[in-house]
């Protein structure tokens, strides 16, 4: 390795140098930032909610008006849908994962304690809440139909049961069963007794570092029959029968009462797509900023080593001369450019890590993942190698004769 | 040490053949010092070019150090070139960003040799040209007459068969080139052999032997007048 002679030489032709160090160090700053928020927005969108959501439609019902009697209208609706061809089963409820909506409930273990315990999402559900979402439940059991209670928006009935999700479980209880402690609401004032614990259901909410961030996974499920005049009808369709349901299921509701708009009606997976469409498009901006920024970064070698390499033909043809191979031309260039890709590097984690830690101050994001830093040190050093190959070839084919030739 | 047998070197076009050297022949013994002299044109550098396995020949036959050079691949080329020739230059080719040390250093690092080694040898050949205290000088940093010297300590440095020297005081002034020709006339009495091409008459007749080329053809390889005398004297 001719480590010396070389750092000598560029010792005294630095401009170069360092132009092609500064680049990599901050594509490397830029690239792992990049690529760790797109890791992260990719995660996100794929994050599973807990539910069976291919085969769940949301239907958004507005009752025209001020309509009388929403427990018999809600029950007829749910008796409507239930005996619908297709359908598992169907309940009404405040909310559903995906939604970017919904309410949430500072818990306490007692009514004494000053600092709530937990932060969770409420989705109000019956009995069969469950069964139409496809939650698996794994401690306890599910409401019974003497548990579920008529509620009106804005009305306080203390909940007579509440199923958790093992996230707020293992928060509220720790290391032991939840399924039978008793847990405390701060807006309801009562304690309810906690009758199941379900694996997994995701918050309503889903933008990265936004509301609901902070408790993914706690969601907590009161049984009430949501007697609203908006609200949603949940419906588990046999499997691959979703979009069938979907539109046979507005028709049913039409058929049933007219006096409503059907403002909304889709799959969880088309609310998936939705609430997830900005995390997709940054995702899709970030990566070709990405590939921009590698391109001009090996472009810039490319370009600069090039220029090198016509600027020391006569020195190449006096190193061919004096007996290097053509592999040792290209092993000059590259022990070169692996120097300058080094020290770029270097620098360029720093700033990477620099520029993180202030995106975490100022947009509250995620701290960097060291390895990301030197996972993209690795691919800086070997964009550079690669980068380099194409004027180092070049190099090689100088000949040797050159050397004889008038300077 | 050097043996070409009807050699020939041709350049190419799609319409012609140009034909630098032709039936070229020349021994160089070991331990000689010939001048090959010629007009401009004559092939003097496809000589030294081909001689110096920088460039392939086109016919004939080239044996260097016992060896055929013949049908030799890039890399078996450049290995002997490296091992085998030592380069002075007309215009030094001492690389500008390298210190004398380091320029000294670049074929030896191609052969492979290790740290100690290397400082011994540039040590020795520094010694040699008498340039010792300018190892951490960069060439623009010497005179042209220290620079052919440290040219001059790079090609010894290896410790090669054979020196090959272009023109190599073709860019110095008269006392400078003296100096580099009484370099090169002590080189040879220590027992290098060494080729130098030459259009200079003057440096020609320090040689032992001229070997004259015209149109690419060897046409006298007559001994020097003086080294005729001195053998004439002696017997």
């Amino acid at each position: 390795m001719e480590l010396g002679p070389i750092i000598s030489a560029m010792r005294r032709n630095k401009v170069g140098a360092i132009v092609v160090g500064v680049q990599m160090a901050i594509t490397l700053a830029i690239l792992c930032n990049a690529l760790f928020i797109i890791e992260q927005r990719v995660a996100l969108g794929k994050r599973p909610t807990g539910t069976d959501e291919a085969n769940i439609v949301v239907i958004t019902n507005q009752w025209a008006g001020h309509p009388t009697d929403l427990a018999a209208k809600l029950q007829g609706d749910l008796a409507a849908l239930r005996s619908m061809p297709g359908v598992v089963d169907a309940f009404a409820s405040n909310t559903y994962p995906l939604s970017n909506g919904g309410s949430s409930l500072n818990l306490k273990l007692n009514p004494e304690q000053r600092e709530s315990t937990a932060q969770t999402a409420l989705y109000i559900a019956d009995e069969h809440g469950l069964q139409t979402l496809g939650l698996k439940l794994i401690a306890g059991r599910n409401f019974t139909a003497d548990e579920v209670l008529d509620r009106m928006p804005g009305t306080n009935v203390p909940p007579s049961a509440v199923i958790v999700t093992r996230a707020l479980a293992e928060k509220l209880f720790p290391g032991k069963n939840a399924a039978g402690q008793s847990v405390y609401s701060e807006y309801q004032k009562t304690l309810a007794p906690i009758v199941g614990v379900v694996d997994k259901l995701q918050v309503p909410w889903t933008q990265a570092g936004g509301f609901g961030s902070k408790f993914n996974d706690s969601s907590l499920l009161e049984p009430y029959r949501h007697e609203a005049p908006y609200g949603y009808y949940l419906v588990h369709a046999q499997p691959g029968q979703a979009v069938a349901v979907m539109k046979a299921a507005e028709k049913r509701l039409i058929e049933v009462n007219r006096a409503r708009v059907l403002q909304k009606s889709q799959t969880l997976t088309e609310a998936r797509a939705e609430a997830y469409k900005d995390d997709r498009g940054l995702v899709i901006i970030l990566g070709v900023v990405c590939a921009a920024l590698v391109a001009v970064t090996a472009f810039g070698i490319v370009g600069l080593t090039s220029y090198w390499v016509a600027q020391r033909r006569r020195q190449i043809g006096i190193r061919r001369a004096l007996g290097a191979t053509r592999t040792a031309i290209i092993r000059y260039f590259q022990t070169e450019n692996f120097l300058i890709a080094a020290v770029g590097s270097i620098g360029g984690i720093g700033l990477a890590l620099s520029l993180n830690l202030w995106m975490v101050t100022a947009f509250e994001m995620e701290r960097l993942d060291t390895r990301y830093a030197l996972i993209g040190a690795v691919f800086v050093l070997l964009l550079g190698q690669l980068a380099v190959l194409w004027p180092a070839l070049k190099a090689a084919s100088i000949p040797p004769a050159l050397a004889t030739r008038a300077a | 040490m050097l043996k070409m047998t009807h050699l020939s070197k041709a350049y190419r076009t799609e319409v012609v053949e140009t034909f630098a050297l032709r039936d070229f022949s020349i021994h160089v013994r070991e331990g000689e010092f010939v001048a090959v002299t010629g007009p401009s044109g004559s092939g003097k550098t496809t000589f030294l070019t081909i001689a110096g396995l920088l460039e392939e020949f086109s016919g004939g036959e080239y044996q260097l150090d016992g060896a055929n050079v013949r049908g030799l691949n890039d890399n078996q080329r450049s290995k002997l070139r490296n091992e085998k020739i030592g380069f002075i230059f007309q215009a030094f080719n001492l690389i500008a960003d390298l210190n004398v040390q380091d320029n000294i250093d670049v074929p030896l690092r191609y052969r492979g040799f290790n740290g100690a080694e290397r400082r011994r040898r540039i040590q020795e050949a520094l010694g040699r040209v008498g340039l010792s205290a300018r190892s951490r000088h960069y060439p623009a940093e010497l005179s042209g007459g220290q620079q052919q010297r440290v040219a001059i300590a790079r090609a010894l440095a290896g410790s090669p068969r054979l020196l090959l020297a272009d023109e190599p005081t073709g860019n110095l002034d008269t006392q400078m080139a003296r100096g580099v020709m009484d370099l090169l006339e002590e080189l040879h009495r220590d027992g290098a052999t060494i080729v130098m091409v030459t259009h200079d008459p003057e440096l020609a007749v320090r040689a032992q032997r001229e070997v004259h080329i015209v149109d690419g053809q060897v046409v006298d390889m007559a001994p020097q007048p003086r080294l005729v005398e001195a053998a004439q004297a002696g017997s």
